[in-house]
Parts: structure tokens; sequence; C-alpha cells
């Protein structure tokens, strides 16, 4: 008995197209769907948040005006005039009490509505109010 | 680019006439700001007549802690002090026990500053020796090298209270605090808080002024007084100057 002669019988024709119907998705076919799935989930993980950028915050509008700097200037550089008046405050005694921290916080009475609003949606989280008091 | 023969003369020229005259040219300086050192600006001083403050009195350490916002924690190695009293007891019991306010003395020569890592502790231009929390790492070199222990590591985050001064920052842990002269009130041309509470309580002991003026108070007071001022040897010229001990 050869070794050739050891191979299992083929199986009958019949059997082999029952076999291709059963199975109707080749392995490309199945890996395609997967990588489909996986896509859409993903754009839907990017997407959550591109859809929270089309509505840019509101901060809530001042109860009285007119700000120390008008405000498409104060959107920009507030945190550089801040700092700036914080050094001049500070170490060298200029204080000036219309650009103080508590005259912004006489226009802008609420920081929940006011600062948070634009902090939380750039991502930021200044630490001002860990010591000085926003009055509620 | 290119020049021609007309332009690089020019331009040779312009630089040998700068170089000839630049070494001939002065800038005119501005004025110098007043400072204190210079005895130009004010220098805030203290002088504390001991013989008036009594051991019961607590009305200036009170008052400074309503002021600044300053907390209790109730645990008395962490609590933090701008101002405390402490009595001072003669060994031979020869002279009565004598009760003082010890506060930060606003040293001309203050060793706080020179240590400080983060240039947080620095003398102002009318002497006042502050602290700019916003740059200070609370590394506590400041604490050691003052010799009146007027600093305090803040250990802990405090909320403010309910009848919180506004104008006064809580704190944030983990920075170092001392007493201000109350520099918020000075800019305003009023007095600090403990000398005011002093005042009200009829105690009168604390008097505050400007030493750079000689017609003010202190100045004329400490020209005709005896007054001394604590730990003189170590040459850190305090602003605090006391009578009676």
């Amino acid at each position: 008995m050869s070794l050739i002669g050891r191979r299992r019988e083929r199986q009958p024709y019949e059997m082999q197209e029952e076999r291709e119907v059963k199975s109707p998705t080749s392995w490309a076919g199945r890996w395609s769907r997967a990588f489909l799935l996986v896509f859409v989930l993903f754009a839907a993980w990017i997407a959550a948040p591109l859809s929270a950028l089309a509505d840019p915050p509101q901060p809530e509008k001042a109860v009285r005006g007119p700000c120390v700097r008008d405000a498409e200037w104060m959107r920009r550089n507030h945190m550089d005039c801040l700092k700036h008046k914080r050094e001049e405050t500070v170490r060298e005694g200029k204080a000036v009490p219309t650009e103080s921290f508590l005259s912004c916080i006489s226009c802008h009475p609420s920081k929940e509505r006011f600062c948070d609003r634009c902090h939380a949606y750039v991502g930021v989280a200044p630490n001002c109010f860990d010591c000085h008091q926003y009055p509620k | 680019m290119t020049m021609d023969r007309r332009s690089v003369l020019g331009l040779g020229g312009a630089i040998a006439a700068g170089v000839a005259l630049a070494p001939g040219l002065h800038l005119i300086a501005a004025p110098p700001a007043p400072t204190a050192a210079s005895g130009t600006g004010k220098r805030w001083a203290m002088l504390i007549d001991t013989t008036k403050c009594s051991a019961d009195c607590t009305a200036c350490t009170k008052a400074c802690r309503a002021e600044n916002n300053v907390p209790l924690f109730g645990d008395p190695q962490r609590d933090i002090h701008w101002i405390r009293k402490v009595e001072l007891k003669d060994q031979t019991l020869r002279r009565p026990a004598v009760s003082l306010p010890v506060l930060c003395n606003h040293c001309e020569n203050p060793p706080c500053v020179h240590v400080c890592p983060t240039e947080a502790s620095f003398i102002r231009h009318d002497g006042l020796v502050l602290i700019d929390k916003h740059r200070c790492i609370g590394c506590r070199y400041c604490i050691i090298a003052c010799p009146y222990k007027a600093r305090s590591l803040v250990f802990h985050k405090t909320r403010p209270a309910k009848d919180a001064n506004p104008k006064v920052p809580i704190r944030a842990a983990g920075v170092v605090e001392k007493c201000t002269f109350c520099a918020h009130l000075i800019d305003e041309g009023k007095l600090p808080a403990c000398v005011e509470a002093c005042a009200k309580a009829d105690k009168g002991a604390m008097l505050f002024g400007d030493l750079n003026d000689p017609n003010s108070e202190i100045s004329q007071r400490l020209r005709k007084e005896k007054s001394q001022t604590i730990r003189a040897d170590l040459g850190l010229n305090p602003h605090v100057h006391y009578q009676g001990i």
C-alpha cells in the first residue's frame, strides 16, 4: 500500500456545492464588514465632539458696561492683561481699581456662566479662584 | 541685492559718522522712581509700646484674622499666624512679664527675600516685604531664614467663610504667607487692621507711620523716646520697634 493510497476520499460533488451555499461570504467579505463597523464606530466617536464645535459657547452677557477694553480684544488677551496687572499690583503696588479682578466680577457676576463656559470648551483650567474670591 | 556706488559710499559715510559721534552721545536717564531705600519714597514702620499692651487683650490678632481671612485650623503645628501674642518672662523674676505682639518686621535686609529661589518674596518700593503667592513654590526656605517666626506655610485647603473679606484672597494650599502690614489698606491710605483694632480697644499701643517723613509721629517718637528692635544684633534693620522690653 503506497502513501498515496492513504489519501481521504473526495467528497461527493453535491456536498461541496451545499457547503458553498451555507457560507455566502468569503474571508475578504467578512474583513471588509468588520472594518466598516469599526470605521462607523470611530467616525461616531470623532463626530460627537465635532458636533459640539458647531455651536460655540455662549458666555453670559455683562450686567453692566462698558468693559475696560473692547470685547474682541478681551476675548483674545484677557489672560495677558490679568497677568500684567497682577505683576504690577502685587510687586509694584500700582493697583488700578477699575481694572482689578474685583471689578471684573462686578460686571460678570457668575463664574460658572461667564468664565467656565469658554474655559471648559477650550479645555483650560486656570486656578485664579483657588485663592481669589468670586462673590456669590 | 545690488547697490550702486553712491549708496555704498553714503552708507559707509553714515557708519563712519556714527562711530565717531557715538561715544560723545549721552542718553537722557529717566529720574529714578521713589523708593524706601533711597529715602525718597515711603518707609512704613511700626512702634509698639508694650507697657500699654496687656496679656489678656487679643484685639490685634482677632482683627488681623478677620481682615486678612486667616483661618484657625485648630492644629497648633499647622495654624497660620500673621501676628501673635508673645509673653516675655524675666528668668530672674526681677521684672514683670511683658506681653507683646510679634509680626513680620519688614526688615531692610530681609533674609527671607535673600533665600527665596523664585523671587516670590520681595521688597516693595515702600519697604514692605511681601510674598507674590503666584510665584511661591512652598519650599519653606524663608520660614527657616526668618528669625521672627513670622511666616507660615498653608498646609490645608481653605474655603472662604461666609463673612470673608472679599478684598483679600483666601489661600491655596502649599504657599507661604505672612503679615503684609495690610498692604491693601495702606494703598487706600488707611491704617493696618491691627493698629486700628488696638486704638479701638483703647490701648493705643501700636503706632504706624512713614519713617522717611521726619515730621510723622513715629519718626518724632523714635527720635525722642527710647526704643529697640528684636534681635537687633542680626543687622537686619527691622521696622517694628518696641518700647518697654
